[in-house]
């Protein structure tokens, strides 16, 4: 009997405008973002590459330890197309060096694009989804129960012997193979256009996570035919429910999510938070600055300064740089010499001696500061933008959104594992530097006898975190989303069964 | 048709979708209000406290030669009273405009020229993307949206039901059925539509923060007439749809995908598309010619130098040159990458007018004073007043009788105090003239297809057989 029923409504549904329309509308969307998105994505790509070699170059021309300081930078992610999350918008490369903790909010992005272009809104393939998926799910289900029951048909059906469960089964099985049918031929056109570019190299993981992609679109899609579902019941009449579930459609997708954040979260970061973290960050950095002169003071050449006299070519630098809106204090002192004269040899073994003082003492500083800055950050930057995410998620398009995001590895979390991977380079370089014993050696602060082989020096690697690390992810938010489905299918049922026809 | 009309506006203020409809419109304008309130009062006191400082900062320089090198400080933006119109993406458009000045050789410096640097500020935010709940938002997505909402039904409706027999049987010539059905429509929505507005301007007037001139409220006049005007086209649009089709559920259907494809995709795919075809000089490209011109430039100098070694004024006049030269040189390099991008972004905005949300967005961009047309009109603004001020330098000078007359050297140039307020001072103006002359265009497009519309439904329904 179910059978049957399922054939009649799949028949019915299938052979209506609507679909015919929906596939055509999802398949012209899908494939002409595609292949913008695909053109974005070769850009992006070029650019990182470009930067890549740069990058590398600059290294190569360094001849002292000290001024190492090496641009890493984030590859875009191929996934990026189908949910670009943060992925486009955030710092793309970041500087690493022994005296500083790198951040994403230290993060720049390398120039390549006209900045201007940042005024349209940029959409992805997920975002069509959201759009139409949602769209069509509720135009499929408005009718589905207030329909028959204004033809009469529902008294009809039920005057067999057909159980009403049964009924609601067969219409949201149905429907739900019929709004596979745009999701899947979209997905499928825009996987073969992917597949072909030679710029876009998914890996067997990609896939996986496409696959977790698909299964979550479908638990979107299914909760809005339920919430079309549950209107159609409700509100027993069509006219009532297309305009109900119009209105609903607009204040869930289009209008919730914009007017939720415009309201509920502050613009600017807490002023007194800031101050305070800043202070403590410059009063440890100022501490180890008496330090670093009684040091200087002390030692047999007179004065404060870095050059111990020391007759050369080359640079110096001291200072303490602030950024309020990056939480960030941190100093930089520094010798690099090109030359050295021959009669101020003498004095290179103090310059040596201090380096090899001061050297531990920085890096120790800028993991005491760093203790403070990642609590700092927490507080006033990532707790508001995930408090901002909860309150999306109200709506089940924040759900849907976050869950992608989270499978493509485009979410915060994807974008830190990067910032991660920068720390632990810095945290593999210091750890080589200690091994050699470079701070007190010549070599730290002069480039004259001999240069440094940069090879030697661990290389940084990035890889994306594996499947395991964005299904567990993305699991909560696609519980969710099957809870959501569960609690509207039992509502539904609940109402229908105690109903009268 | 007047009887028409008032039939159709009591059927729809009875139902359920003008209902959801005045919450909708009211509750956006509120949180739109609110989020003004909260908002623009920082924002204003910003650009106070910023020209401030550049001002203090100038009028500290009494030397002429120091008010020549370093040139007028910071140019800010001023941010629009009627912010709340729309965004326009401001936050992305840089504020200010900086000066720099070039190494040409070792110890010589250019003076002072405008260059153009960038605001990426979603680079470090990490909070989630969305669209600002401004008027633009609740114009151009949700009024459209209503607009479809209310006309989906309301010829394919009546046919459906049968009254548009009984109504054509009556001497009723079908234009009048169909202009009385239009302007039902029209009043309903514009209705709870003009409300929610005055409670919003009410709301953000009373307030002692914010203050609206006569200009403003003028400016906001047409912003209101543009957003009843896109109604208009929407509500044909919607009317031509409907008498082509003989059911309800259709033509809700098509409307809903041609609303959907033109209102949220069609502009930002088309920019993207349209964007595509000319590549403007990145940053690295600008610096790396910046570096080479400077380059030459300094080798050029030097190889002139070598000849003036016994010759002070020459050499004096060597150096002037250079350091002037210089500038403008670095002004037309910066010029040139900024008009690079100036026209890539142009072109993607008028290929988007094929949308008529993206041209509703223009047209409420150029009145409200915010956007990419009003930025471009700031360059213009800091580019003429760079002007004035390189000429008031080069009177200050003539004026003069002692100074050698060479700008550029500071032995060359007049060693008489400067006012500080004779320096002329930056002052960003709007001029709503200019703005009409830019957004012409588009109100033109604008009118032109509304009249499609209209004139579509028009000729469908007359043809249509009941």
């Amino acid at each position: 009997m179910l059978l049957t029923l399922i054939r009649r409504e799949l028949l019915d549904n299938l052979m209506t405008f609507r679909f015919a329309a929906a596939v055509f509308i999802t398949l012209l969307l899908v494939v002409a973002n595609t292949v913008v998105l695909l053109k974005d994505y070769e850009r992006r790509l070029a650019a990182y590459n470009t930067a890549l070699k740069t990058h590398q170059d600059k290294v190569r021309e360094l001849k002292a330890y000290s001024g190492y300081e090496l641009n890493i930078d984030r590859p875009p992610n191929p996934l990026s197309i189908f949910n670009a999350g943060l992925d486009k918008r955030l710092g793309n490369q970041v500087r690493v060096y022994h005296a500083f903790v790198p951040t994403l909010w230290d993060a720049k992005m390398h120039g390549s694009d006209n900045p201007f272009l940042n005024i349209f809104t940029s959409i992805d393939i997920i975002f069509i989804f959201e759009v139409i998926l949602s769209l069509i799910a509720l135009l499929f289900a408005y009718d589905a129960l207030a329909g028959e029951r204004e033809q009469g048909t529902l008294r009809l059906v039920l005057a067999q012997s057909v159980r009403r469960g049964h009924i609601l089964l067969a219409k949201y099985i149905s429907a739900m193979l019929c709004l596979l049918v745009p999701l899947l031929l979209s997905l499928l056109l825009a996987m073969i256009l992917l597949t072909n570019n030679r710029s876009v190299s998914f890996s067997p993981d990609d896939f996986l996570r496409i696959g977790g992609i698909v299964l979550t679109s479908l638990a979107y899609l299914s909760v809005f035919y339920f919430i079309g579902m549950l209107i159609s019941e409700v509100s027993r009449r069509t006219s009532t429910a297309l305009m109900l579930s119009m209105f609903i459609w607009g204040f869930l997708v289009l209008v919730y999510p914009n007017m939720i954040l415009a309201v509920m979260s502050p613009s600017r970061p807490p002023r007194a938070q800031v101050d305070s973290a800043m202070k403590q960050m410059e009063q440890i950095w100022e501490e180890f600055d008496r330090e670093r002169k009684d040091f200087l003071i002390n030692d047999p050449v007179p004065g404060e300064s870095i050059w111990f006299k020391i007759g050369a070519v080359g640079g110096s630098h001291e200072y303490l740089a602030k950024r309020a809106l990056a939480l960030d204090v941190h100093f930089r002192t520094g010798l690099n010499l090109e030359e050295i004269n021959e009669r101020s040899e003498p004095q290179v073994p103090y310059a040596q001696n201090y380096f090899r003082f001061l050297e531990p003492r920085v890096i120790s500083t800028a993991e005491k500061t760093w203790l403070l800055r990642e609590q700092g950050l927490k507080n006033i930057f990532v707790q508001p933008a995930s408090m901002d995410r909860i309150l999306l998620k109200f709506s089940p398009v924040g759900i849907y959104d976050s869950a992608t995001q989270a499978w493509a590895g485009t979410d915060l979390h994807g974008i830190r594992d990067f910032f991660d991977a920068a720390r632990q380079h810095r945290q593999r370089v210091i750890d080589y530097f200690y091994d050699t014993k470079v701070f007190g050696t010549r070599q730290w602060f002069a480039g004259d006898k001999q240069t440094v082989d940069w090879n030697a020096l661990p290389q940084f690697s990035f890889k994306r975190s594996d499947i395991g690390i964005n299904t567990e992810r993305a699991l909560p938010d696609v519980c969710l989303l099957l809870l959501i489905n569960v609690i509207l299918f039992t509502v539904i049922f609940l109402i229908f069964v105690k109903s009268e026809v | 048709m007047w009887h028409i009309a008032k039939r159709e506006l009591y059927d729809n203020l009875n139902s359920l979708r003008f209902a959801l409809a005045t919450v909708l419109l009211f509750g956006l304008m509120l949180t739109n209000a609110v989020v003004h309130l909260r908002e623009h009062p920082v924002r204003v006191q910003k650009y106070h406290d910023a020209i401030t400082e550049s001002l203090n900062r100038l009028r500290a320089r009494t030397d002429l030669y120091e008010i020549a090198q370093w040139g007028p400080e910071l140019l800010h933006k001023k941010p629009s009273p009627l912010h709340f119109c729309t965004d326009g993406g401001d936050i992305v458009l840089p504020g200010t405009i900086y000066q720099s000045v070039s190494r040409i050789t070792n110890d010589l410096y250019t003076f002072w020229y405008l260059s153009y640097r960038y605001r990426t500020p979603n680079s470090k935010n990490i909070r989630p993307a969305t669209i600002k709940v401004d008027w633009e938002f609740v114009i151009g997505y949700v009024l459209s949206l209503i607009a479809i909402l209310f006309t989906f039904d309301s010829i394919s409706g009546e046919r459906e039901r049968g009254t548009l027999r009984l109504m054509l049987a009556n001497s009723i010539p079908r234009h009048t059925v169909l202009l009385g059905k239009f302007l039902g429509a029209l009043i309903s929505i514009s209705a709870p539509l003009t409300l929610a507005v005055l409670m919003n301007l009410l709301i953000i007037s009373v307030s002692n923060n914010v203050q609206l001139d006569a200009e403003a409220w003028r400016r906001l006049g047409i912003v209101f007439f543009v957003a009843v005007l896109y109604l208009c086209l929407f509500l044909a649009l919607g009317l031509l749809v409907s008498s082509r089709v003989q059911q309800n559920a259709t033509s809700l259907v098509i409307l809903l995908l041609i609303w959907v494809s033109f209102v949220v995709f069609i502009p930002s795919t088309l920019a993207s598309i349209a964007s595509g075809f000319s590549n403007p000089m990145t940053y690295d490209e600008y610096r790396e010619r910046h570096d080479r011109l400077y380059s030459e430039l300094g080798d050029e100098y030097n190889a002139r130098l070598q000849g003036t070694r016994e010759l002070p004024t020459e050499r004096m006049q060597l150096t002037g040159e250079y350091v002037t030269k210089g500038a403008a040189r670095g002004e037309r390099l910066s010029h040139e990458r900024l008009n690079q991008e100036h026209a890539q972004i142009q072109l993607a905005r008028s290929v988007t007018r094929i949308s008529p949300v993206a041209i509703v967005q223009h047209l409420i961009e150029a009145f409200a004073g915010t956007g990419f047309e009003r930025h471009r009109q700031f360059v213009e603004n800091v580019q003429d007043y760079a002007r004035e001020y390189r000429e008031f330098v080069g009177d200050m000078d003539r004026a003069d009788p002692d100074s050698p007359h060479t700008i550029g050297v500071r032995e060359g140039m007049s060693k008489k105090p400067v006012n500080p307020e004779a320096v002329p001072k930056f002052e960003d103006r709007l001029s709503l003239s200019r703005d009409f002359n830019t957004a012409a265009v588009d109100l033109l497009l604008l009118v032109l297809f509304f009249v499609v519309f209209f004139s579509g439904a028009y000729l469908a329904f007359v043809r249509v057989e009941v």
